[in-house]
């Protein structure tokens, strides 16, 4: 009789009985912990009659059989429908194994009276022992306990480590002060961290990690007024490549101490200083502090704090090229421009904030003599390594490189640089000259020579020499190699490398008119030869000192003798400043006041 | 429809794993909010019962380290008596909740108290608690970490275990 309408196979076989109790069939689900099975019974069936069904699919004597239903246990006695079993709904089914159960819960119940289960408001049944140790090593109970508390660690897998930091902190807070407390004291553990997995595949995703730091309100603080920084980290290389540094604990500390190292180099540029001092109370601090609060270390300082600092460097040496070279070889990079600019600079001296002093004015112009030029010269001859490392560092590269691609970049840094404020003349200069000189910049040859602290040494003294020669032999310039030589190679210069350094071309050069074409064509649009960057800057020196010399058979000092009479006596006690700012102006007194006193750094 | 016996109340306790940092950091790295990383179990007969990493453990209510519940939820009562509740957590142990079949995404503590739940109250856990894993797959940054979470195993230590055969502490 096929009455049931559910049709199944299994369903057949209590045909009889379900048609016997009438009613439609209902397909109630039973489930067992162990598995999970359909019966096809009649809605109207008793609860015995169900069991029945059940005893025989699941092979289990009926009186073993429990089932439960909406937290009520189903006895013989009732209907499913008292229940409301209907079609589709689940049942739950329990087998008891009898005596098994109930001996193992007694004596479950007496052994483990002494068990973590102090709580004694069970229902009333079987004591809370028996709960616990059910199947479990009776009376062992406490044994499990004390290994659990490792359980969660060792449960966590690679996240341990990481657990054992705050899983204990009642609050977000605590937690977040007690990491950095701990990755403060405790250096091995940010190693740890990184390596461990977890992390690292997080900081291998530069969205995500784009998404956590730019989720920090501070951050996004710092963003606001710092756009560079937002650029920053939108830069998806840029990103990986400080996931990368922050990743590898090692190269970290090592691009740490090279940023160290540039940024004390790059206090001596001119107009370095307060570009640090800005760089840093601008961006770092707060990156720093917002950086920390989020990973514990800020691996951001380094790449937030050369984005501002090399980019203000590169666009002054434009003019000199050999921005390697501040100090160094009177490169004629510098004057290359032939503009008149500068030589003033003035007495700066050697400050801190700006040792070349000059140097800016000397920016376009040969103005290597001032004091503070010879101070910065002193100190990187001093110290070698210190343009090693600001230039070995990767991220000057990289800020070359974008720089060199960005040229408007560049010229705003340039114009904004407070030490081409007042002589737009050397800005249009530098402007035109800066693609060039960026290309420089990023020649590799001008950055080894750079980087050789040997070779910048030999420049040095170079440059000293042919000063000496030009004082003393004015007359023997012009025998000299003239011209011709290619603008030789602005050793492109590191950015980093004190831009003001006009290096070389002490004085004379630029500024007289007669000769600005082949110096500053020759000098300015130098290309990145550098093949012999030695030889040809000596070249351009003495190209200049040549051109320098033509313009009149004097030296400038001869020249301007008058005038620099005039000057000291008018106060201007600085005779090589004032020398340098009449040779700027061609002898022009007022303008060279001017540019003496437009070049104070106030 | 009344109880023959006695009805023993059955409470779901909800604890935050995260102790609330996921719902601060969830719409950062999630990019949805979360207001917490749930764990739960159910607590009946005076007995607080759990499925983790080592298996189904039981405890005094509250005396795993997550200390008290963030929510207690009730629901219901039961007539099951203990007897036959620990047979039936019993033969879950050896079935599909023995340690090793922890799942952190889809057959975590949350399952096993679902399941509990509807056996002895017919009521299923909150939706939200049950819905968390989708909830964190479907995000980019559930994705990335995936791999990793799968290998966790959440076991709150504090509790003991109930197995018939193998003792996984």
């Amino acid at each position: 009789m096929a009455e049931n309408s559910g049709a199944d196979p299994a369903v057949e076989g209590k045909s009889e009985e379900n048609a016997a109790t009438g009613g439609t069939i209902i397909m109630v689900t039973v489930k067992t912990p162990k598995d999970k099975e359909e019966i096809a019974i009649s809605e109207d069936a008793s609860v015995s009659q169900f069991k029945e069904e059940i005893s025989k699919r699941f092979k289990a004597k009926q009186d073993q059989l429990v089932l439960i239903f909406a937290g009520k246990i189903l006895k013989d006695g009732d209907t499913l429908g008292q229940h409301g079993i209907k079609d589709g709904l689940t049942v739950h089914l329990v087998i008891k194994t009898a005596q098994k159960a109930t001996g193992g819960s007694s004596t479950a119940a007496s052994s483990s009276s002494g068990t973590s289960q102090p709580n004694s408001s069970n229902a009333g049944t079987a004591n809370p022992g028996s709960a616990a140790n059910l199947g479990t090593s009776q009376g062992s109970g406490p044994s499990p306990a004390p290994s659990q508390p490792a359980n969660l660690f060792t449960g966590f897998g690679d996240l341990s480590s990481l657990a054992n930091l705050g899983m204990g902190s009642s609050n977000f807070m605590e937690l977040q002060q007690q990491m950095q407390r701990q990755l403060m004291s405790n250096p091995e553990m940010l190693s740890q961290i990184m390596e461990n997995p977890l992390v690292q595949n997080m900081m291998s995703n530069p969205d995500l990690m784009r998404q956590m730091i730019m989720a920090n309100p501070q951050m996004q603080q710092l963003m606001e007024r710092n756009p560079e920084i937002s650029h920053m980290l939108n830069n998806p290389e840029l990103m990986r490549q400080t996931m990368e540094l922050a990743r590898n604990p090692a190269m970290m500390q090592e691009m740490m101490r090279n940023q160290d190292r540039a940024l004390s180099n790059l206090e001596s540029i001119p107009g370095g200083y307060n570009a640090l001092r800005r760089m840093y109370t601008d961006i770092q601090e707060p990156m720093f502090s917002a950086a920390r609060e989020q990973f514990g270390n800020n691996p951001f300082s380094a790449l937030g704090g050369n984005a501002d600092s090399s980019g203000a460097q590169p666009s002054r040496t434009e003019n000199r090229e050999p921005l390697p070279n501040p100090w160094g070889p009177p490169d004629a990079s510098s004057t290359g421009t032939g503009t008149t600019t500068t030589s003033t600079t003035t007495s700066t001296t050697p400050s801190v904030s700006n040792p070349l002093g000059i140097g800016s004015s000397s920016l376009g112009n040969g103005v290597f003599n001032s004091p503070g030029m010879q101070s910065l010269m002193q100190q990187i001859s001093e110290n070698p390594q210190l343009m090693q490392n600001m230039l070995s560092a990767p991220y000057m590269r990289s800020m070359m490189q974008s720089l060199a691609q960005n040229p408007e970049v560049a010229s705003q840094v340039l114009m904004n640089n407070p030490l081409f404020a007042g002589n737009p003349q050397l800005q249009e200069q530098m402007r035109h000259q800066l693609p060039v000189f960026l290309q420089q910049m990023q020649n590799p040859e001008a950055l080894s020579v750079m980087t050789n602290p040997r070779a910048m040494q030999a420049l040095m003294q170079i440059q000293q020499g042919l000063q000496t020669l030009q004082t003393e032999a004015p007359g023997l310039m012009p025998s000299l190699i003239p011209g011709g030589v290619p603008p030789g190679v602005p050793p492109g210069v590191p950015a980093g490398v004190p831009a003001g350094v006009p290096v070389g071309i002490p004085t004379g050069v630029t500024v007289t008119p007669e000769n600005p074409p082949p110096p500053s064509s020759g000098l300015g649009s130098t290309p990145a030869a550098g093949t012999n960057p030695t030889q040809q800057q000596l070249m351009q020196q003495m190209l200049q000192m040549f051109a320098g010399g033509n313009a009149s058979t004097q030296t400038p000092e001869v020249r301007f003798q008058q005038q620099l009479e005039q000057l000291s006596a008018m106060g201007f006690i600085n005779r090589e400043a004032n020398l340098q700012a009449l040779i700027a102006t061609g002898g022009d007194i007022n303008a060279a006041i001017e540019r003496l006193l437009g070049s104070q750094p106030s | 429809m009344d109880s023959n016996g006695t009805a023993f109340p059955v409470q779901l306790y909800i604890y935050d794993l995260s102790r609330g940092m996921a719902r601060q950091l969830s719409p950062i790295m999630l990019g949805k909010q979360l207001d917490g990383i749930w764990h739960t179990s159910i607590v009946v007969y005076g007995d607080e019962f759990f499925f983790g990493g080592v298996g189904i453990s039981s405890c005094p209510p509250g005396g795993t380290m997550l200390g008290p519940p963030d929510t207690v939820v009730e629901l219901g009562n039961t007539e099951v008596t203990e007897e036959i509740f620990m047979d039936y957590l019993s033969s879950l142990g050896e079935t599909t909740y023995r340690g090793e079949r922890y799942r952190l995404f889809e057959h975590n503590c949350n399952t096993f108290t679902n399941e509990v739940a509807q056996f002895l109250t017919g009521m299923k856990i909150p939706s939200y608690i049950t819905d968390l894993p989708s909830e964190v797959l479907s995000t980019p940054f559930g994705q990335v970490l995936r791999p990793i979470l799968d290998s966790i195993h959440i076991a709150p230590p504090g509790g003991n275990v109930i197995n018939s055969q193998n003792n996984h502490s």
